[in-house]
C-alpha cells in the first residue's frame, strides 16, 4: 500500500478501524505504519489530536440563548419590513407575482427556509399518517431536547446500518441477544426522553438520555471490536 | 435368616467399596478433563516498562490483568476448550501488544504486564479483574462483571452494560475515572482523604455516598454533582438500572 492510500484512510482508520474496510485492508494499513516511519509519525498526531478534542467539554447553550436569537429575529424582520412590502393588484394574484421583484434580508430567507422545511416536514407525516416516533428528536415546539442529538443519531444510524449488514450472518443465539440488549436501552432511552420532553429544563434527565446514548454506541463499538 | 457378618470382613468390605468410590471418581474426572480438551495459549513479549500498551479482545471469558515480576515483559497465559478457538497475540513496531480471540468458545486469560502499563480490554461475556496497575485502564465487557483493585492511576474507564462494576484505588490529582454500568451495581471504594469532584446518576437504584462529605451543587435521589476538598480530580459513576456506593477505603 503507498504512502498516499494510507494518508487517506487514516482518519476512518482511527475513528472506527473495523467498520470501514475488510480485514485484509485493515493488515495493508497496520503493515504500511509498522514499515514508514512518516505515516506512523502522522498516525500519531492524529491520534493525539482526536484524544485532545475528546477532553474538551461540551458546552450546552443556555435555553436562554434562542429566545434572545428569535427575539432580535424578530425585531430585525419588522424594521426591514419595508424591504420586502408587498401589495397586491387588481389584475390577479400571479400577475402580480411576476411582476414583483423581491429582496430579502439574510434572516428573512433564513427563516423563510425553516418554514419551508417545517411545512415540508408536517406535510410528509400528514401524508402518511405517522404519529410522532417515541425516539422523535426534537419536542413539541420543534427544538432539539440535546444540541448534539442529530449528529448523536447519525453516528448510531451510520454504525447500525453497518451491524445490520453483516447481522444476516450471526447466528440466531448472537442476534436475538444483541437485538434483546439493544431494545432494552431503546426501551429506558424513550422512557427517559419521554421524561425529558416533560421538563426539557431537567439536567440530570438531560445527562441521563446522554448516558443512554453513549450505552447504545458502546454496545455497537463492542460489535465492531469483536469483529461480529 | 439373615447371615451376620463379622466387623473385620465389614470394615475391609466398606474399605473396597470406598477404593472402588474414589478409583471410579478418578477416571470420571479425568474423562472430563481429557474430553473438555482444555488448551494453554503461552506467549511473553518483550516491552518498555515506561510505555508498554496491551489491548485484549475476548469473546467470552475471564481477562485477569495484574501487575508482574518482569517490568520488562507482558506475559500472557491462556486456557480454552473449543478447538475452534483461535487466540492470536502480536506486537506492533511502537511495542504494544494485542490479543485477539476468534470463534466462540471460551477463554480464560491470566496476564501479568508491568505495572505502568497502560491496558485496554474487552470481553463480551465473563469477567475483567484488573490488580494492582498505575497505567491507564479502560475495560468494557458487555456481560459480567468489572473489579478493579489496588489501582494506581489517573485514568480509569470501566463499563458494562449488564453486570456490576467496583473500583478501588487511589485518587490522583487531575485523574479521571469513569464507572458505568446499564444494569448492575456500581461501587467506588476511595481513600478517605480524596480529593474529586462528583457526578454520580442514578435512574433506579439510589445512590449511597457513604461517609463521604461534600459540598454539593446537585443532591437528588437520582443525580448528586459535588466536589470534595478542591475538586482536583474527576469521577463519573453511572448506572441506569442499579445501584450506586461509594466507600471509605478501611
Amino acid at each position: 500500500m503507498e504512502c498516499r492510500a494510507v494518508v487517506s484512510s487514516l482518519s476512518d482508520y482511527l475513528d472506527s478501524r473495523n467498520v470501514w474496510a475488510s480485514d485484509d485492508e485493515v493488515e495493508q494499513i497496520e503493515t504500511h505504519l509498522t514499515n514508514c516511519p512518516t505515516c506512523r509519525n502522522l498516525k500519531l498526531e492524529l491520534s493525539e489530536i482526536k484524544n485532545a478534542s475528546r477532553e474538551l467539554p461540551l458546552h450546552t447553550p443556555p435555553t436562554a440563548l434562542w429566545a434572545r436569537i428569535s427575539k432580535a429575529i424578530e425585531a430585525e424582520i419588522s424594521t426591514e419590513n419595508g424591504i420586502a412590502r408587498v401589495t397586491q393588484k387588481a389584475s390577479g394574484w400571479w400577475g402580480w407575482l411576476n411582476s414583483r421583484k423581491f429582496t430579502f434580508s439574510l434572516p428573512q430567507l433564513a427563516a423563510a427556509g425553516a418554514f419551508a422545511a417545517i411545512l415540508i416536514v408536517a406535510g410528509i407525516s400528514g401524508i402518511f399518517g405517522e404519529k410522532p416516533s417515541p425516539l422523535n428528536f426534537r419536542n413539541a415546539q420543534g427544538s432539539l431536547l440535546l444540541p448534539e442529538e442529530d449528529e448523536i443519531k447519525a453516528n448510531l444510524e451510520r454504525r447500525m446500518g453497518a451491524i445490520n449488514a453483516r447481522k444476516a450472518q450471526w447466528d440466531t443465539e448472537r442476534r436475538s441477544d444483541f437485538e434483546q440488549r439493544m431494545n432494552r436501552i431503546d426501551e429506558s432511552l424513550k422512557r427517559c426522553r419521554n421524561m425529558l420532553e416533560d421538563n426539557p429544563n431537567d439536567a440530570g434527565r438531560r445527562e441521563m438520555v446522554r448516558a443512554l446514548y453513549d450505552e447504545k454506541r458502546q454496545l455497537l463499538e463492542d460489535v465492531e471490536r469483536l469483529k461480529w | 435368616m439373615v447371615k451376620e457378618i463379622p466387623s473385620s470382613t465389614q470394615s475391609s468390605k466398606s474399605a473396597a467399596k470406598f477404593l472402588s468410590a474414589l478409583t471410579a471418581g478418578f477416571l470420571v474426572l479425568n474423562a472430563s478433563a481429557t474430553s473438555s480438551g482444555a488448551q494453554t495459549f503461552n506467549r511473553a513479549f518483550a516491552v518498555s516498562p515506561e510505555k508498554s500498551e496491551l489491548e485484549v479482545v475476548n469473546q467470552a471469558g475471564t481477562i485477569k490483568v495484574t501487575a508482574g515480576a518482569n517490568p520488562n515483559k507482558i506475559v500472557i497465559n491462556a486456557r480454552h476448550s473449543d478447538g475452534a478457538t483461535k487466540i492470536n497475540a502480536t506486537q506492533n513496531a511502537l511495542g504494544k501488544v494485542k490479543v485477539e480471540v476468534t470463534g466462540r468458545g471460551r477463554v480464560d486469560f491470566e496476564i501479568a504486564v508491568p505495572t505502568s502499563s497502560s491496558i485496554d480490554l474487552l470481553s463480551y461475556q465473563g469477567a475483567i479483574v484488573v490488580k494492582n496497575l498505575a497505567g491507564a485502564v479502560r475495560a468494557r465487557i458487555t456481560e459480567g462483571d468489572i473489579q478493579i483493585d489496588g489501582l494506581r492511576s489517573a485514568r480509569v474507564d470501566a463499563s458494562c452494560t449488564q453486570g456490576n462494576v467496583s473500583f478501588s484505588g487511589e485518587v490522583l490529582p487531575s485523574g479521571r475515572y469513569t464507572l458505568k454500568s446499564f444494569s448492575g451495581r456500581v461501587d467506588a471504594i476511595l481513600p478517605a482523604d480524596a480529593d474529586f469532584k462528583l457526578s454520580a446518576s442514578s435512574f433506579r437504584g439510589g445512590i449511597d455516598l457513604g461517609a463521604f462529605e461534600m459540598k454539593f451543587d446537585k443532591n437528588s435521589h437520582q443525580l448528586v454533582e459535588g466536589s470534595r476538598g478542591a475538586g482536583r480530580a474527576s469521577i463519573s459513576l453511572w448506572t441506569q438500572e442499579g445501584s450506586i456506593h461509594l466507600r471509605r477505603k478501611p
